[in-house]
């Protein structure tokens, strides 16, 4: 700003470093730039990765145990009924005393054995629904048929058939349809929970 | 691999762009005081990142803004990281903006053709602290709600447009779902968007007109750099005398920190052997990279450390949950608006129109008069008048801010009201684990209904102006002279022994203020003179009754409890006024359930009952039945659900991790 103090200047005396050391110096600095600014760089991209791909390490919560009829309310070689899971569930922060998870198709069979299958779809997640016309399963998206015994209909895309649920064969003897609720991945050949 | 980038290069041109970004010439070489815009830049990104990835986490609602910034905090892996270095970066930059600007005007920067440059910075800077007040509600926590409520109602006096202009920030007339997903929009859309776009045309400018050579200035602007240090350090060492209680902590490390800065300098001269700017020695022009970068790249490397510093040591804290109806003695807002909060407390800014003066007249000649710097300061005495603005500026900002900070360290209520917001915070934590999660209406249920939080809350509210409780209001605060007895450990054999003595009973802890001191108990208890194997017994018997929060069998076992009934009875001919074990025939209160959860909870309800002190009750009014005057009942002053709060913390009866509640 003051022209006059620029006359003050010492002027440099020392001669220029040797190319060789100046190139040195050079890559020395642009290598410490680099590491350095990529550490600092990689420390908050690094955290919020870590954040973003927490849930990988998560264990699920697994499957649920739960009543969802009494063994009267399925008549013998009746159609199948659909029921909602409800279960306290635990979604991040929040715990819900009761919250909807899935819904699950009940039948009794002729012989008066319980067959549960979990109306979501194995193709690519639908829910499955029961045509009682045609007796049988139908997932609307990609209109596929499941027989009644849950096996693969025709036409089906899905690579399996229904998932079937477990369920308690002890409480049956005491009149109550207890199902094993869980999910299994979509798309896939083997029945695999999620 | 050439050819392909060859190809890329060809169709963006990207090696030009590059080369243009990287190969900047810097007239008079690298500098360290050229790194602040750069140290900004990288802010900037660090909170671009931590921001979107803290994003993916927060849910803005007043039902789950607190829940979902509690999860990042406690619970999401390495969510407390991203959400400290997020937090204290924010902080950091704007101290980073202020050496910005004054090293922006000291060099005088702002002068033609750079003026347009600067006018946007200046719209930076107040753009970042429109995104530090607003990112400063999401949390929704007590702090940050009061803090905004006091913000947003300043908004709400501009003259004209302010209520409407208030009304559309906060999303209506109260603070809800809607003021937070606003705050939110403007916070992670509107402001950062604005801050880019006006971040591009900055750097564009810079790089139009280059560096502001500091080669001629060197020697003035030096001098400028060493004057503003030793004004900080002297306006610091000043304040560290006038206000001693606040500055104890920040003030000596102030000037550590100056010192050491200082010191830094000197060895840094003395290392480098007089090379520096302080020597105003011409130096070749140096290139962007990497000879500045190396130095930007140095500098980030050192804000960084700080934030880390920060998140480490100080932590990110998150006070309990807004509530609107759970005053908050601590509301303040971030540091550096301490310094306008503080201003408006003087009485040149009283009522409505020094409100006004003081809340928007003030700062807006301040901002007026920072936009017309590069119009004054085109002569040199413009560019002093400047710089002493600066040095006005910063050091009424030193000096307000430690006016606010010595006011809150001699403030029992706000100190109080820190320390009420850890505990609670902490207790909520605790409950939370407690219960595997909160519950879907949100966090403030939890608070509701736990009987150590809510129930000191109303018994500092309805209890304490007669009851102290260990010479507190319940919530830590002073009391005013008891009127009635001290119920810290009331029901424990201890609490019942102290008042079975009758210099205990006549004292200030129990009845000594209430007329009961000259009742009939108190001339009994003087009368009967009981031994201490007495007191022990009935204490053990009464306390056997209550049976509060650690009650455990005394070391004389049922024996003494017995032996304790058996002197009420006979000996003591307690039994002639008081009901026990059942039988009611006395006028004296009840000892059957003595301090029970149900006996107490009934007592609070209405002590004029005959089972308690009948027509012979002091002052304590009934809590769940008032009689009116036309003589109809009705409901007191309490619910049923408060009084088993208040009972509750009394008794101690609250969940514990340990999933003991009695």
């Amino acid at each position: 700003m003051n022209e006059e103090e620029t006359e003050n200047f010492v002027p440099d005396k020392k001669p220029d470093p040797q190319p060789k050391e100046t190139e040195r110096r050079e890559f020395i600095a642009k290598a410490v730039s680099i590491v350095a600014g990529g550490a600092i760089v990689s420390i908050p991209i690094g955290t919020g990765l870590a954040t973003l791909v927490a849930p990988l390490f998560k264990e699920g919560q697994g499957g649920v145990k739960i009543r969802l009829a009494s063994v009267e309310d399925l008549p013998l070689g009746g159609p199948p009924k659909l029921y909602q899971v409800v279960a306290e569930r635990t979604d991040a922060w929040t715990k819900y005393p009761e919250k909807p998870l899935g819904s699950v198709f009940l039948r009794r069979k002729q012989g008066g054995e319980i067959e549960a299958f979990n109306s979501s779809c194995p193709h690519a997640g639908c829910s499955v629904g029961y045509r009682s016309k045609e007796d049988e399963y139908y997932c609307p998206c990609h209109e596929s048929i499941f027989n009644l015994d849950g096996s693969r209909g025709d036409p089906c895309v899905s690579p399996r058939g229904l998932d079937s649920l477990e369920v308690d064969e002890e409480r049956l003897g005491e009149g109550d349809v207890w199902v094993t609720f869980r999910n299994f991945a979509a798309g896939i050949e083997e029945k695999k929970a999620i | 691999m050439r050819r392909f980038f060859a190809w890329v290069d060809d169709r963006t041109g990207i090696a030009k762009l590059t080369r243009e970004a990287l190969f900047e010439s810097v007239p008079g070489g690298a500098r360290w005081r050229y790194v602040w815009g750069s140290t900004l830049s990288f802010a900037i990104m660090v909170q671009f990142i931590t921001g979107i990835f803290l994003w993916m986490a927060y849910s803005p609602s007043a039902t789950t803004a607190w829940e979902s910034v509690y999860f990042i905090q406690n619970e999401m892996t390495l969510g407390w990281l991203l959400r400290g270095i997020h937090h204290w970066t924010a902080q950091i930059m704007v101290i980073l903006l202020v050496l910005h600007l004054v090293q922006v005007v000291i060099d005088s920067a702002y002068r033609a053709p750079r003026e347009f440059n600067f006018w946007f910075g200046v719209i930076l800077l107040f753009i970042t602290l429109a995104i530090s007040l607003t990112g400063y509600l999401l949390p929704w926590d007590q702090k940050g709600f009061w803090a905004t409520k006091v913000a947003t109602n300043l908004a709400g006096i501009i003259p004209f447009i302010g209520d409407d202009l208030q009304k559309i920030i906060v999303g209506g007339s109260d603070y809800g779902h809607h003021t937070l997903t606003r705050f939110f929009a403007l916070h992670a859309g509107v402001l950062p968007g604005a801050l880019v776009a006006l971040v591009v045309v900055h750097i564009y400018l810079f790089r139009r007109h280059g560096i502001t050579e500091a080669k001629p200035a060197t020697r003035a602007s030096a001098l400028y750099y060493w004057s503003l240090l030793g004004f900080v350090f002297g306006t610091l060492t000043i304040l560290a005398f006038v206000f001693e209680d606040a500055t104890k902590q920040w003030v000596p490390r102030s000037i550590c920190g100056v010192f050491l800065a200082i010191a830094a300098r000197i060895f840094f001269l003395v290392f480098r052997g007089k090379d520096d700017d302080s020597a105003a020695r011409p130096k070749r022009d140096g290139m962007f990279w990497p000879d500045q970068i190396l130095k930007d790249a140095i500098a980030c490397v050192a804000v960084m450390a700080a934030v880390l510093f920060f998140v480490f040591r100080q932590g990110t804290g998150l006070t309990p949950p807004a509530d609107p109806s759970q005053p908050y003695n601590a509301a303040r807002p971030d540091w550096y608006f301490m310094s306008l909060f503080q201003m408006l407390k003087f009485s040149a800014f009283e009522g409505a129109v020094g409100l006004v003066i003081g809340a928007i007249v003030v700062p807006s000649t301040l901002v007026t008069a920072l936009f017309l710097m590069p119009l004054i300061g085109k002569s040199k005495t413009g560019h002093w008048i400047n710089v002493t603005m600066l040095y006005g500026l910063i050091g009424g900002f030193l000096i307000l801010t430690a006016m606010g900070f010595n006011h809150d360290a001699n403030d029992a209520e706000y100190k109080q009201g820190v320390a009420n917001a850890h505990t609670e915070a902490d207790r909520l934590k605790e409950l939370i684990s407690i219960k595997g999660g909160i519950p879907p209406e949100g966090a403030l249920t939890l608070v509701y209904e736990d009987p150590k939080i809510r129930g000191a809350r109303l018994y500092a509210a309805h209890c304490s102006s007669c009851h102290p409780h260990g010479g507190k209001d319940g919530m830590g605060g002073e009391v005013k002279e008891p009127s009635a007895p001290d119920l810290k450990g009331v029901g424990s054999k201890e609490w019942i022994a102290g008042l079975l003595d009758h210099e205990g009973y006549v004292g200030p802890k129990y009845f000594g203020n209430t007329k009961f001191r000259k009742g009939k108990m108190a001339d009994h208890l003087l009368d009967l003179d009981m031994l201490p194997e007495e007191i022990e017994a009935v204490s053990a018997a009464l306390a056997y009754e209550a049976k509060v929060y650690g009650y455990s069998t005394p070391e004389g076992g049922q024996e003494l409890i017995d032996s304790g009934f058996d002197l009420m009875f006979e000996d003591l001919e307690c039994s002639d006024c008081h009901g026990i074990d059942g039988e009611d025939e006395g006028s004296g209160p009840s000892l059957t359930g003595y301090m029970s959860r149900d006996w107490m909870v009934r007592f609070i309800g209405d002590p004029t009952h005959d089972d308690f002190y009948g027509k012979k009750n002091d002052r304590m009014p009934s809590f769940l039945v008032a009689m009116q005057e036309d003589g109809n009942m009705s409901d007191g002053e309490l619910s049923r659900e408060e009084v088993e709060l208040i009972v509750g913390w009394l008794r101690e009866e609250w969940p514990r991790a340990d999933g003991k509640v009695r």
